[in-house]
């Protein structure tokens, strides 16, 4: 391995990256449902649309961790809590990859011509001991839970067809029970701020997939509300 | 006074400008239909029609409006009539009329409609008058069933294509608008997934009220529950 | 993979950083060591917030040699244990939104810099270490290339790095290695080191 002949540090790198705005931090997303009966024609209609059709898609087994990092305020009430939100995901069909600690922003909707949903994402690759570290920082987990899908990719747009699972009691991998008769599709692409160009592309995508499924823009915050 | 013909001379200036903007369009029409009478199709015909109609329409307003003053009140009265020809009439005209003389005046200043179109009202006046007044009004009541029922068909006809377009796609429903909420507030904010502490019975149900306990006993849950995880994987770097 | 060893070497009196520096790199290039570019290892910490209860503090190492792993290291609220994250760089980013909870203490960064040679399967890198503007000394690190286990080849390193470093090198390998004389070690154990060293050097004032 070669050294460099003058390093610039780390810090100094990635500021210059985030002021020329090439760090993609930024995620454009779609999501909405299908019934399990008709996610076979949904899979092969994806399939004819994506990139790679002939060694098909990637199937993941994954598992969701989610924790949450809260400062509590001198004055005590919940509401002046500040709470940062973590994900940790790994691939339980692949114990090898390494694990995914993921934190997104909160999800902006934006006017009604935004085709999609804006929030920012930072994607970080990481040792299996990342648990350990967050919970140690200070983190508690707030849920998870267990994906199985599909993942398509078209250009920089991600497609993914996950099956949603509550963990069990015991939590062994036996004792999965579907939360719906549904499969959440999501379209998502990662981008620098600002290239709003992008958004049309997703769009476009998400026209050639009604009437099977409508990807639309979901606040998930005011889902909260909803019994 | 001088605030009435200041508002005349307003209502003269968009009376003007409104007129102007008709002659345009009539001239493009007429244009298109003795050039491209070929290609012209009906619906460009009407839209043609319809930009008139328009103008017509903006013309009226305009007179009705409250500034204006009523023109009714109001006569055109020749000064001179001269048969030489006149070089700023001719501009302000662009060279349709040449001189103010005493042929075109009559044309230009009437207020009556044309002779045979004044025949034919009379002609018609004549009939309305004759017709007596049962029959014009049964003659006016069969027009309104008439033109009633033709809207009563019109708006079925619209009402059931509307319906089958939707039965069509309910016909083929392919996603559960619950389950992408359920899905998506799953995903993005844990609802019924909490994770329960192990201490509280082992319930699948409302996670979110049995969730929050005192923050002691949470810490402690996540310790062994993190115990657990640890250990599960091989890889402890 | 490799087995790495820093070593601390005491500036002489009388003489300033570079000067040492230029003597040991003569030493080196004496030895068969090839110059090869630069090197640099730093070190930011961060410490949490009050609100967050006890203090724990992360720190985040870079190493040019691993250009696209950041070190997290954070130290427990109880003290006595250490977990060492290794991730992408978008980490930095990460340690970034989490000011509101973990804050950097810009006094204390602390780095090594310097030349790097090869010297067949060994990595030579004496760094001089400064925090901020002060100089605080000389911390020279080798890599043995070809063994990752240090029971395996401890001896051979000592036997280089007195070659050139001469009588301040132990017999006895760094307690951090002695503990783990049997096992595989990796970047992340260079970057442990490299953390212990800093500790020190952040607690003494003028030159160690």
């Amino acid at each position: 391995m070669a050294g460099n002949q003058n390093p610039i540090s780390a810090i100094d790198m990635l500021t210059s990256a985030l002021r020329s705005n090439i760090i993609p931090n930024q995620e454009y997303l779609l999501q909405g449902s299908v019934i399990d009966s008709s996610a076979e024609v949904l899979h092969n209609r994806l399939r004819g649309l994506c990139d790679a059709a002939e060694t098909g898609p990637e199937t993941f087994h994954d598992h969701e961790m989610c924790f949450s990092l809260k400062a509590s305020s001198p004055g005590g009430t919940p509401q002046q809590q500040q709470s940062f939100l973590l994900r940790v995901r790994r691939a339980l069909d692949h114990p090898e990859y390494p694990w995914q600690l993921r934190y997104l922003g909160q999800p902006e909707l934006g006017e009604k011509n935004q085709p999609t949903v804006l929030r920012s994402c930072i994607d970080i690759a990481c040792t299996p001991n990342v648990v350990e570290f967050l919970s140690e920082l200070g983190c508690r987990i707030e849920f998870e839970y267990v994906l199985k899908g599909y993942l398509f990719r078209k250009g920089r747009m991600k497609v993914t067809m996950s099956k949603i699972f509550r963990m069990g009691q015991a939590k062994s991998p036996d004792s999965l029970e579907a939360m719906t008769g549904s499969y959440l599709v999501e379209l998502s692409l990662l981008a620098p701020s600002g290239q709003d160009a992008v958004a049309d592309e997703i769009k476009v995508f998400a026209e050639q997939l009604r009437p099977l499924v409508h990807l639309e823009k979901i606040d998930y915050r005011r889902l909260q509300s909803y019994s | 006074m001088q605030r009435e013909e200041k508002q005349l001379d307003a209502a003269l200036e968009a009376l003007l400008q409104r007129i102007n903007d008709l002659k345009t369009s009539i001239r493009t029409l007429l244009f298109r239909l003795e050039n491209e009478y070929a290609s012209l199709s009906w619906p460009s015909f009407l839209d043609s029609y319809a930009v008139i109609s328009g103008q017509m329409n903006t013309l009226l307003k305009v007179m009705k409006n409250d500034k204006t003053p009523l023109l009714r009140n109001l006569i055109v009265l020749p000064l001179v009539l001269s048969p030489d020809p006149d070089e700023e009439l001719k501009q302000a005209t662009e060279g349709r009329v040449v001189a103010f003389s005493h042929d075109i005046t009559p044309d230009m200043l009437r207020t009556k409609p044309d002779p045979d179109v004044e025949q034919r009202q009379n002609q018609f006046e004549q009939r309305a008058s004759q017709v007596p007044p049962e029959t014009a009004q049964k003659q006016i009541n069969a027009l309104n069933k008439v033109v009633n029922h033709v809207l009563e068909q019109i708006t079925h006809s619209r009402e059931d294509w509307e319906n089958e377009a939707t039965v069509r796609a309910a016909a083929a429903q392919t996603c559960v608008m619950a389950d992408t909420h359920t899905l998506i507030a799953a995903v993005g904010l844990g609802k019924n997934l909490k994770t329960l502490p192990i201490a509280a019975p082992a319930q699948p149900g409302p996670g979110r009220a049995q969730a929050g306990p005192a923050p002691g006993k949470t810490t402690s849950t996540i310790k062994t529950t993190i115990k657990a995880a640890s250990q599960v994987h091989p890889y402890n770097r | 993979m490799g087995v790495i060893v820093l070593q601390l070497f005491a500036v002489p009196e009388g003489k300033s950083g570079p000067q040492v520096i230029d003597i040991l790199t003569k030493r080196v290039t004496s030895l068969g060591g090839v110059l090869s570019g630069s090197f640099m290892v730093d070190c930011e910490t961060y410490t949490s917030v009050a609100s967050l209860g006890a203090t724990r503090s992360v720190h985040l190492l870079h190493n040019s040699e691993t250009p696209a792993s950041v070190f997290a290291l954070l130290e427990a609220a109880s003290g006595n244990k250490t977990v060492a994250l290794v991730a992408d760089n978008l980490f930095d980013l990460l340690m970034l939104k989490l000011s509101n909870f973990y804050q950097a203490k810009k006094q204390t960064k602390i780095e090594s810099r310097g030349p790097r040679f090869e010297a067949g399967d060994f990595l030579v890198k004496l760094g001089s270490v400064t925090m901020g503007p002060t100089f605080k000394g000389i911390l020279v690190e080798v890599e043995y290339q070809a063994c990752s286990l240090p029971a395996a080849c401890w001896d051979l390193i000592r036997e280089f790095m007195q070659g050139f470093l001469g009588g301040c090198v132990p017999s006895t390998p760094p307690q951090y290695i002695q503990n783990r004389f049997g096992d595989m070690l990796g970047p992340i154990d260079g970057i442990n080191q490299y953390l212990e060293q800093f500790n020190a050097f952040r607690k003494t004032t003028g030159i160690r």
